[in-house]
């Protein structure tokens, strides 16, 4: 069996308000803990604004800056470019966002300080919606997934933001998944040591939006990701792609089948779900092979 | 005046929150068995000494194993490993190798000269061991290192019972099994070869002269096939075949030998007079698949060039000049509720005639119950005992062949170490322990298999056939250590906690903490989600709702 090798060193606290079973908290405490002592977070709205906070208490053991939701990324910019007017340019500024200050509020600053490629590591806590304020759909919510806003489920698919983000070419993006810390671990290693804006995108199963079981979250990002439904790959210079798990194994059934916010779909709405997945698959491959 | 903190600022970590409070359930460690340690004969901490050899302690390997079970290289040889039929593996993939790799930790013990430590204290009592069997070496054993003195009676001239004088050196050599007798009786035992205890009354008589007496010996008394006529020059008995042929003497039997019965003395049998360069055929009443004898011992007999006539049974004989000739019919053969139980009806116009030179019956071995006729009272066909394996004459244990139908070396191994926990709490109350209750068995499904990716098990490699049938050479070979290390690391561990770190690495709540061998839940943080049982590798955490 392979070890899990992210070193636990104090960056994350207990008694944080996240969910019990939560793995944005999870995510989180793995992320702090790789980038250490020497970083600045700034926070929008979003679970993880939560999780860190809850005044006057910190769950982090880093300064922590609260911004706006549409704020993030230039924030960030902001700090980070205050930190190197102040000759500390080697401090780690992350911008710690959710998909609602990712996807849709936050994209015009995210594109801005991807366009100018500030110095920041830009992490997506990727739950698939606004689920800090009860559940609604964001852009970032899949085809068919049932949420406040779309209860009959959602009818478009999920916003590819890496390609987006790749249109910049940035130093590098990355996905990762709760389910493979050691991956996580070494992305969030890799994109310390690049100079520029790099973006991580965390998949979170969030327990009561989309309805998995406290002690599943981990499992369903696993088969999320033996499903390809959230492929673990990274993207350097926005052009060069690499996949980390070399294969999807399962069809998205089981993985459909341990959230609620998929109960009661058709048979022919689960096709549609697992072609999008079998064509965004067939893309990456095409990619990932240079074509 | 104080100044006064700035508004915009926390003042305190957020441990000020005890979201303990939220839960309903606390999870909590619990060391739990595995389906091969409720399977294992001699109640082996498998799981444990497979962990310790895939972290290359085999030394440590070595000390776990032998607390239960004094022959690691004897039972990696020849135990018939319902270990690896109850692995939780098997669900996945295929059984973890385990009798393979008790072979590798015994035999590296034999190779590195490991010695028993001696007993920590002397004790005055005095124990008599009769029968140098399995059972009676294993009584003897543990016995001895709990300090007891230890008299060990055999009547052969030595030590090993069937070990020596039933099981083929092709299965175990037996140098083997000097080496692992002889380091046995170096705890300090004192041996009686060729002192058979021949009746009531000389065990009335070690009764009164010992604290305690255990009787091991063994089924000696082979079973008679009705319609046979034993005293014919061309029937030889299966336990007389063995004995000779295995202190190498030769038997003037003919070419073509007919071996009569499917377990695993006829597959020795068949096998040993194929090494002798006769023809064999094995005649049996079980069809092919229901053949008592472990598969791969048919399957290597088969491959040896054994002719298998299954579903069969032997009507009479008819002696001709050269050689004779046997009437057999074919059968329908239904297997009962117990092992060992039958029905079968005879097939019409299954008739058919066998030529061969000689009968070795191989049907199995009665213990000698009459010999002790006035100390000791049947139960069936063997001696009867309590749930402690005493008779029901004070102070005289029995176990093994004697006194059990479990007819498997392991097993007699097994009942020789329960046997010596008895009589200790016996002849010494304050040595009486208690057996504490160790939970349910871990099942598959509480095993998170995504941390054991699907690994198909070592192949053991064989001797080659054309090898084997010029020598009684090993036909199994030895692990390679490489091979071992890795074999061993397919084990899931069932219930036993590998320190892994992954409970303390999920947890969303940093409510996990390392102490000294293991880890604690800070039950101030847990908010009992549960996760950490949901990722631990070996299913040896569980949830515990809180009164």
């Amino acid at each position: 069996m392979e070890a899990i090798k992210y070193e636990e060193n104090g960056q994350f606290h207990s008694g944080h308000v996240a969910c019990a079973g939560c793995v944005e908290a999870l995510a989180l405490r793995v992320v702090l803990n790789t980038v250490g002592q020497d970083a600045v977070a700034v926070v929008p709205p979003s679970c993880t604004a939560v999780i860190c906070g809850g005044y006057p208490f910190s769950s982090v053991k880093i300064p922590v800056f609260h911004t706006t939701l549409e704020s993030g990324a230039a924030s960030a910019s902001g700090v980070k470019r205050a930190l190197v007017a102040k000759g500390k340019p080697d401090t780690t500024v992350l911008c710690l966002a959710g998909d609602g200050g990712t996807y849709d509020i936050g994209l015009q600053a995210l594109s801005s300080a991807a366009e100018r490629n500030e110095d920041i590591l830009y992490v997506c806590f990727d739950n698939e919606g606004y689920m800090n304020t009860g559940g609604q759909k964001s852009s970032s919510t899949p085809l068919n997934a049932v949420t406040g806003s779309t209860p009959a489920g959602k009818l478009t698919r999920k916003k590819n933001m890496v390609e987006i983000l790749a249109a910049h070419r940035i130093p590098y993006i990355a996905t990762a998944s709760p389910s493979d810390l050691n991956d996580l671990t070494d992305k969030v290693k890799k994109a310390k040591n690049i100079r520029g804006m790099k973006v991580l995108i965390i998949l979170i199963p969030c327990l009561p939006g989309w309805g998995v079981a406290d002690d599943r979250a981990v499992a369903c990002a696993r088969e999320a990701v033996n499903a390809g439904v959230f492929p673990l790959f990274e993207v350097e210079d926005g052009t060069k792609y690499t996949l980390n798990v070399k294969e999807k194994v399962q069809p998205v059934n089981s993985y459909l089948a341990m959230q609620k916010r998929y109960r009661q779909l058709s048979e022919e709405k689960i096709s549609a779900i697992q072609a999008d997945v079998d064509e965004d698959w067939q893309r990456l491959m095409d990619k990932t092979n240079g074509r | 005046m104080e100044k006064m903190p700035s508004p915009l600022w926390t003042n305190s970590t957020s441990l000020e929150r005890m979201t303990g409070t939220w839960r309903n359930a606390l999870p909590y460690y619990k060391n739990l068995p595995s389906p091969c340690h409720g399977a294992c004969p001699v109640d082996g901490e498998i799981a444990q000494w497979l962990l310790q050899v895939n972290k290359e302690d085999h030394f440590g390997a070595w000390i776990t194993l032998v607390d239960n079970n004094p022959f690691p290289s004897i039972a990696g040889r020849i135990c018939h490993h319902p270990c690896e039929t109850s692995c939780n593996r098997t669900n996945l993939d295929e059984t973890v190798g385990i009798c393979s790799l008790e072979r590798f930790v015994g035999d590296k013990a034999l190779a590195d000269g490991w010695a028993f430590a001696k007993p920590q204290e002397e004790r005055p009592e005095k124990i008599a061991i009769i029968g140098g069997g399995p059972a009676g070496l294993s009584a003897a054993y543990q016995l001895r290192r709990r300090g007891f003195q230890v008299d060990l009676f055999e009547a052969r001239p030595a030590l090993g019972g069937l070990l020596r004088y039933g099981i083929p050196a092709y299965r175990l050599d037996k140098s083997i099994l000097d080496q692992e007798i002889a380091r046995i009786i170096d705890l300090g035992i004192t041996t009686h070869l060729n002192a058979e205890v021949l009746d009531a009354k000389a065990l009335k008589k070690l009764r009164e002269n010992y604290d305690a007496v255990y009787l091991a010996t063994g089924a000696s008394k082979p079973k008679a096939l009705p319609g046979l006529d034993y005293c014919a020059d061309y029937v030889l008995d299966s336990a007389e075949f063995l004995a000779a042929t295995n202190a190498g003497e030769k038997c003037e039997l003919g070419e073509h030998l007919v071996v009569i019965g499917g377990g695993s003395a006829a597959m020795d049998v068949a096998r040993t007079a194929r090494r002798l360069g006769h023809r064999v055929s094995v005649l049996s009443l079980e069809p092919d698949e229901l053949l008592p004898a472990q598969r791969a011992e048919v399957d290597e007999a088969k491959e040896e060039g054994i002719g298998f006539i299954c579903s069969s049974m032997l009507k009479s004989v008819v002696a001709g000049d050269d050689g004779i000739t046997l009437r057999c019919t074919k059968i329908d053969f239904k297997p009962g509720e117990t092992r060992g139980a039958f029905s079968m009806s005879e097939v019409d116009g299954g008739t058919f005639d066998l030529t061969a030179h000689a009968i070795i019956p191989a049907i199995g071995q009665d213990a000698d119950i009459d010999r002790w006729t006035g100390m000791l009272n049947a139960q069936g066909p063997v001696v009867a005992t309590d749930a402690k394996w005493q008779t029901e004459t004070d102070g005289i244990f029995a176990g093994g062949d004697l006194a059990s139908m479990d007819r498997f070396v392991t097993q007699a191994i097994g009942m020789g170490k329960h046997a010596a926990v008895a009589i200790a709490g016996y002849v010494c109350p304050d040595q009486v322990v208690s057996q504490p209750d160790k939970g349910a068995e871990v099942p598959y499904k509480a095993i998170n298999t995504a941390y054991h990716p699907k690994e198909q098990r070592n192949a053991q490699a064989h001797l080659m056939v054309d090898v084997r049938l010029q020598s009684f050479k090993e036909v199994q070979l030895p692990l390679p250590e490489a091979e071992a290390i890795k074999e061993a690391g397919r084990c899931f561990t069932c219930g036993t906690c590998t320190l892994c770190d992954n409970c303390f690495l999920y947890c969303p709540d940093v409510a996990i903490k390392k102490v000294d061998g293991g880890y604690t839940v800070d039950a101030d943080y847990c908010k009992g989600c549960g996760l950490c049982v949901a990722e631990c590798p070996t299913g040896s955490i569980a949830m515990q709702e809180e009164s």
